[in-house]
C-alpha cells in the first residue's frame, strides 16, 4: 500500500495508484485557490510574458518588434548555447546520480532510531543544505583553489603536485559536481529518511525472523517502500540541477573558457549582459522544454512497474 | 507548544519594529530623494557622511538610501529603470554608465554655466559621462587608473634597483627581471597576476597598439595586430609559467596571490592600495610604472553619480549631485574612501601612498584618449564577457589568436549594425 | 552481541569520516571569520587564527543596518513559513484525497513552474509587482514566493497513504470538508508540516532573488542582500563577508534543531497507525 504513493502526472497511471477517491469539486478547488491564485499572478502571467518575447527582438529600454521563429532559428547555430547544453547534461546526470546515491547511503546510516547521537549526526549533514549557495562556492574556493586551496597547499607541502581542480576543464566539472552533491544531500537525505520512517517495523521483524539477509531485506523490502520517496527525490533534484547556476559561477564563473557553463549562465549573460531578453527567453523556453521531458520520462519509467506489493 | 509560543514572540517583535518604521512623519514640501549605490569598501558610509552638511543644510530633503551589490547592479538598475520607477540619484561605475547613459539626465538644464562644469574634472573622466547628443549626464567622482603593484621586498632580495629599471622598462626587458626576481625567492611562483577582466587585458593591449573598435567606432576591429601580438604574448607568459593560469582559467582572485606573496606583481588598479594597505604586513611593496610594448598606457575608470530621465525629484536630485561633486565635498570623499579624485582641481594630502596615487596618475597622462571612448561604448559592453571568454579559449589552445579575435569581431558587429 | 558491536563501530568510523569532510569548509568559513582580513590569504595557511579576533563580527555588525536586516529577515521568514505551510499542505490534501476535473492539469501546472527559470522572467515578474503596489513591501517577497511546488508534492505524498477510512468515518459523521481538514488532516500532517516548515524558513532565510526584484529601500533589506553587499566591483570585503555569513547561518541551523525532533519521530508515529 505504501509503495503506491506515488504522484503520476498522466490519468491513466493517476487512477491505477492513488487511493483518494472524494468525487468533489468545490472543496479542492477551495483549498487549491491560495496556491493556484499566487501562481498564476507572480509565475504564470510573467511566464507567458516571457514566452511572447521570445518572439521578438527586445533590449530592456527598446520596444519589443516581432521577428517570429528567429531567435529559435539562430539558436540552433549557436555553438555557445550547445556547448552550454551539453555541459547542463553532463552536470545533471553526474550531480543527480551521485546525489542520489549519497543522500540514500546517509539516509540509510541515519534511519537507526537506536544509535547514539544520530540527531546530531542528521543535523551535521544537513548543514550544507543550510547555506546559500554563494557562502557554499566561497568556501569551496578556499579549498580547491589552485594556489591558495588548502587541499593543494597540503599536497605541495608534502612535496607534490597540486591538483588543478578548478582550473582544468575536465576536473572543474568534476568539482562543481561533487560540490554540488554536498550542498543539496543533506536535504535529500531529509526527505528519504522521512520515507524510510514510514515503512513499517513489523515488516523488518518478520524478515529477521525469516532469517533474511540484511542485502536482502533492502531488496525486497526497503528499495519497492521507498520508491515514491527516491522519485521524489529524483524530480526535485533533477529540476534542480537543471537550473543550477549560482554555485557554479562563484567557483569557477562557467570556465576554463566554456568548461562548466550551465544553459542558465548563458540565458543570463545574453539577458543581461548583451541586453537581448528576446534571444534568452528562446533559451529558457527550450531550457524548461528538456527538464519538462526528462521529468515526464523518470515519471513514466517509475510509473511502469508499479505492481510490488 | 512552546516552539509556537517563542515563534509567534519573535514574530511580534519583528512586526512591531516594522509598523514602527512605518509610521513615518510626512513634514510639509519635503522631498525624499532614493540614492543608489554599490560597494568596494564603505563608500555608501563615506557619501551619508560627507552629504551630510548638506542635508543639515537643507532639511526639507532626505536621502533614503539604498545600497545593492554590484554584481545585481545593472540588473536591478535596468529593472526600474524599465518599470519606470528609477532611483532619483544612483552611483555609476563606468560599466554601468554604457549600459544606462540614455536613460540619464542630461545636467546642463541645470546649471548655469554647462562648459565651467565640464572644465572642471579630467578631461578622460568628462568623456565618459557624455552621451551621443554630447551632453554631460553624470558628475564624475572618483577616478581610477589600471597599473601595477609590485613586491618591493621580493625585488630587493634578488638585488635589483626597482626604481631604477621600472623607470622605462619593456615587457621583454621585464621579463628576464622578474625571472631573477622569481629565482632569488623561494615562496614567489611567478612573476605577475592579471585580473581576470578584459578592461586589465586591455591596459596590455593598448600597449601593444591593440584596439577593440575602428578609429570611428562604428563597428568591432578586434582583429588588428596589436591585439594579435597581445593575445601571442599573454598565451605566452602564461605558458612558459611566469603568470599563473588559476586566474584566468580558474577565476583565482589575483589580489590574493599578491597577498600572500606568490607574484612579483599584479595589473589591477588604483583601488588595490587601499586593500594592500589594510592586508599586506608582510612585506613592502609599491606602484611602478608598467612596462610598455609599443607604448605606455593605463586604462581610466571610475565613479559617477547621475540622475534619471524618469526620476520625479530631478530639481532636488541635480542639486544634491552638484553639492557633493564640488571641490570641498568630492576632496572629502575621495580622501575617505582613498581614491584619485576626478577634479582637475583636487589637491588630496593623503595620509599615505602619495607617491603610488603620483605613478597612477603620470600613468594616465600618457594614455590614449580614445581608450576612455572604447570603454564607454555601449555596444562593446555587449560582447566584453565574450571577448573574457575567447581569451580564455585561447590560453587553452581550443583557438588561434586570429580565430579568436575573427569569433569576436563577427560576434560584436551584430550590435553595430 | 560481539558482532553488532563491531558493526556499530564501523557505522561510526563511517559516520564521522562522513561528517568531518562535509563540515570542513563550514569549519574553515567559521574559522576564518575569526582571522584579521591579512591573516586569510597568507602562506603558510594555517585553519587556526593566529590572532583571534571578533573585530570582524563588530564591524559587520555596525556596517549598515543590521538589526534592521536581520529583523526584516526572521520576519519575512517566519510569515512566509505560516503560509506556506498552511497554503501548502491545503493543496496537497486536495490533490491526494480529492478527485475532480482538472486535476492532473492543474498538478502538472504546479511542478511546471518549479522548472522556469526566475532570473529569466524577472522584468514581467517586476512588472506585475509594481502594477500589484507590492514594490518595496516585505508583503512582496512574503507572498509571492510562499506557494512553493516542492511543498505542495511533498505535502500530497505525505497526505496520499493517510487511510481514507480516516475521512470517510468523519464523512459519515457529518463533518464539514474544512472541518475534516482542520481536526482530522491537520492533525496526522504534523510530520510533514515540520520538513515543510524547516525547508521552507531556509528557503526565504537564503532567498535573494525576490528581494532583488521587490526591494528598493535599505530599510527593507534582507540579510542575504547585505551579504552580497560586501562583494564590490573591484575588491571583495573578506572579513565582514565571513563574519556575517557565519551569523546568518545561525538562525537556520537553530530552526533546524529544533524542529527536527518533531518531524522525524511523527512520521514513524503516523505509519504506525495506518
Amino acid at each position: 500500500m505504501y509503495g503506491r504513493a506515488s504522484p503520476l502526472l498522466f490519468g491513466n497511471l493517476m487512477k491505477k495508484t492513488v487511493q483518494g477517491n472524494f468525487h468533489q469539486i468545490k472543496a479542492p478547488l477551495l483549498f487549491l485557490l491560495p496556491n493556484i491564485l499566487i501562481f498564476v499572478i507572480f509565475i504564470i502571467i510573467p511566464a507567458i510574458q516571457g514566452l511572447r518575447m521570445s518572439l521578438t527582438e527586445w533590449g530592456v529600454f527598446t520596444e519589443p518588434t516581432f521577428i517570429g521563429l528567429a531567435n529559435f532559428k539562430e539558436l540552433f547555430q549557436d555553438k555557445v548555447f550547445w556547448r552550454t547544453f551539453s555541459n547542463t547534461l553532463v552536470f545533471s546526470f553526474f550531480t543527480v546520480a551521485l546525489m542520489m546515491l549519497y543522500s540514500l547511503l546517509l539516509a540509510l546510516l541515519l534511519n537507526k532510531n537506536a544509535l547514539r547521537g544520530e540527531k546530531i549526526f542528521r543535523s551535521l549533514f544537513y548543514i550544507p543544505s543550510l547555506l546559500s549557495m554563494i557562502t557554499v562556492g566561497i568556501a569551496w574556493r578556499f579549498i580547491l583553489g589552485d594556489e591558495m586551496g588548502i587541499v593543494n597547499y597540503v599536497l605541495r607541502s608534502f612535496g607534490g603536485e597540486g591538483i588543478h581542480w578548478l582550473t582544468n576543464g575536465n576536473l572543474a566539472m568534476a568539482s562543481v559536481i561533487l560540490v554540488s552533491v554536498w550542498a543539496g544531500a543533506g536535504y535529500y537525505m531529509v526527505i528519504l529518511i522521512g520515507g524510510l520512517q514510514a515503512i513499517p517495523l513489523e515488516l523488518y521483524e518478520a524478515a529477521t525472523i525469516d532469517g533474511a539477509s540484511p542485502a536482502r531485506t533492502f531488496r525486497s523490502i526497503t528499495l519497492p517502500l521507498l520508491k515514491s520517496t527516491l522519485l521524489v527525490v529524483l524530480v526535485l533534484a533533477t529540476i534542480s540541477s537543471f537550473k543550477a547556476y549560482e554555485l557554479i559561477f562563484v567557483m569557477t564563473k562557467g570556465g576554463p573558457g566554456y568548461a562548466t557553463k550551465l544553459i542558465v549562465q548563458q540565458v543570463y549573460q545574453v539577458a543581461f549582459m548583451e541586453d537581448r531578453m528576446g534571444y534568452a527567453s528562446a533559451m529558457s523556453i527550450l531550457l524548461m522544454i528538456l527538464i519538462g521531458l526528462v521529468t515526464i520520462v523518470q515519471f513514466r519509467i517509475s510509473g511502469k512497474d508499479q505492481d510490488y506489493e | 507548544m512552546k516552539k509556537i509560543a517563542v515563534f509567534l514572540t519573535i514574530l511580534l517583535l519583528a512586526t512591531s519594529t516594522l509598523f514602527a518604521a512605518g509610521t513615518k512623519e510626512e513634514g510639509t514640501k519635503e522631498t525624499t530623494l532614493s540614492v543608489m549605490w554599490f560597494n568596494d569598501a564603505n563608500e555608501s558610509d563615506v557619501f551619508m557622511k560627507t552629504i551630510d552638511d548638506y542635508l543639515k543644510a537643507n532639511p526639507h530633503v532626505k536621502v533614503d538610501l539604498q545600497v545593492v551589490a554590484y554584481s545585481e547592479y545593472d540588473q536591478k538598475l535596468k529593472m526600474m529603470i524599465s518599470g519606470g520607477n528609477p532611483p532619483d540619484v544612483a552611483r555609476i561605475s563606468t560599466n554601468t554608465l554604457s549600459v544606462v547613459v540614455d536613460s540619464l539626465e542630461p545636467i546642463d538644464g541645470y546649471v548655469d554655466d554647462i562648459e565651467k562644469v565640464k572644465q572642471e574634472f579630467l578631461p578622460s573622466m568628462v568623456a565618459f559621462a557624455m552621451n551621443k547628443d554630447n551632453k554631460l549626464v553624470a558628475y564624475p567622482t572618483e577616478a581610477t587608473a589600471n597599473g601595477m603593484i609590485v613586491n618591493k621586498t621580493a625585488f630587493d632580495n634578488a638585488g635589483i634597483d626597482l626604481d631604477a629599471v621600472s623607470k622605462t622598462w619593456t615587457w621583454s626587458e621585464w621579463e628576464k627581471i622578474v625571472s631573477n626576481v622569481i629565482a632569488a625567492n623561494p615562496k614567489m611562483k611567478y612573476g605577475l597576476a592579471v585580473d581576470f577582466t578584459p578592461h586589465r587585458f586591455s591596459t596590455i593591449m593598448y600597449q601593444f597598439n591593440g584596439h577593440f573598435l575602428n578609429a570611428d567606432q562604428s563597428a568591432m576591429e578586434f582583429n588588428n595586430p596589436g591585439t594579435i601580438n597581445t593575445l601571442n604574448w599573454f598565451k605566452h607568459v602564461h605558458d612558459s609559467g611566469l603568470v599563473p593560469k588559476s586566474v584566468w582559467l580558474g577565476s583565482e582572485n589575483p589580489a590574493e596571490l599578491f597577498q600572500a606573496g606568490l607574484v612579483a606583481g599584479h595589473i589591477g588598479g588604483s583601488w588595490n592600495i587601499n586593500t594592500y594597505n589594510k592586508n599586506v604586513k608582510d612585506f613592502e611593496w609599491k606602484v611602478v610604472n608598467m612596462p610598455k610594448a609599443a607604448i605606455n598606457s593605463s586604462v581610466p575608470g571610475g565613479k559617477f553619480v547621475a540622475s534619471f530621465k524618469g526620476s520625479a525629484n530631478k530639481v532636488e536630485a541635480q542639486k544634491l549631485m552638484a553639492a557633493f561633486s564640488d571641490n570641498a565635498h568630492n576632496e572629502a570623499y575621495c580622501l575617505d574612501t582613498f581614491n584619485l579624485s576626478s577634479r582637475a582641481d583636487a589637491t588630496i594630502d593623503y595620509p599615505s601612498n602619495s607617491k603610488d596615487f603620483d605613478v597612477f596618475l603620470s600613468e594616465l597622462k600618457v594614455t590614449p584618449a580614445f581608450t576612455a571612448n572604447e570603454w564607454k561604448n555601449t555596444n562593446l559592453s555587449k560582447v566584453t564577457t565574450y571577448i573574457k571568454e575567447q581569451i580564455v579559449e585561447v590560453l587553452l589552445g581550443n583557438v588561434t589568436p586570429e580565430q579568436a579575435v575573427a569569433n569576436v569581431d563577427a560576434k560584436g558587429n551584430t550590435y553595430f549594425k | 552481541m560481539n558482532k553488532p558491536t563491531l558493526h556499530a563501530k564501523l557505522h561510526y568510523v563511517l559516520l564521522i569520516l562522513l561528517a568531518f569532510s562535509t563540515l570542513f569548509p563550514v569549519l574553515w568559513v567559521l574559522l576564518s571569520s575569526f582571522k584579521p582580513q591579512s591573516e586569510l590569504f597568507r602562506i603558510p595557511l594555517t585553519l587556526i587564527p593566529e590572532n583571534w579576533t571578533i573585530e570582524n563580527y563588530v564591524s559587520s555588525i555596525q556596517q549598515g543596518n543590521f538589526a534592521r536586516y536581520f529583523s526584516n529577515t526572521v520576519f519575512v521568514a517566519v510569515v512566509s513559513t505560516l503560509l506556506t505551510v498552511v497554503i501548502n499542505v491545503m493543496a496537497g490534501y486536495a490533490l491526494a484525497k480529492y478527485i475532480f476535473p482538472g486535476r492532473n492539469l492543474i498538478f502538472t501546472l504546479m511542478i511546471a513552474t518549479l522548472m522556469i527559470p526566475l532570473q529569466v522572467i524577472m522584468i514581467p515578474i517586476f512588472l506585475q509587482l509594481k502594477r500589484l503596489g507590492m514594490l518595496n513591501s516585505l508583503w512582496g517577497i512574503i507572498i509571492p514566493p510562499a506557494a512553493t511546488p516542492t511543498g505542495i508534492f511533498l505535502a500530497r505524498q505525505y497526505l496520499v497513504t493517510l487511510p481514507d477510512s480516516l475521512i470517510e468515518a468523519a464523512r459519515i459523521d457529518g463533518a464539514k470538508e474544512f472541518y475534516i481538514f482542520r481536526k482530522i488532516i491537520w492533525q496526522m500532517s504534523q510530520p510533514i508540516v515540520a520538513t515543510i516548515a524547516i525547508f521552507s524558513f531556509m528557503w526565504r532565510w537564503n532567498d535573494f532573488l525576490w528581494p532583488l526584484i521587490v526591494i528598493t529601500d535599505n530599510k527593507k533589506q534582507t540579510i542575504q542582500q547585505a551579504l552580497a553587499n560586501f562583494v564590490g566591483q573591484l575588491q571583495i570585503n573578506w572579513s565582514e563577508l565571513l563574519a556575517m555569513t557565519t551569523i546568518a547561518i545561525i538562525p537556520v541551523i537553530l530552526v533546524f534543531l529544533a524542529f527536527q525532533r518533531f518531524f522525524f519521530s511523527g512520521i514513524t508515529a503516523g505509519s504506525v497507525k495506518g
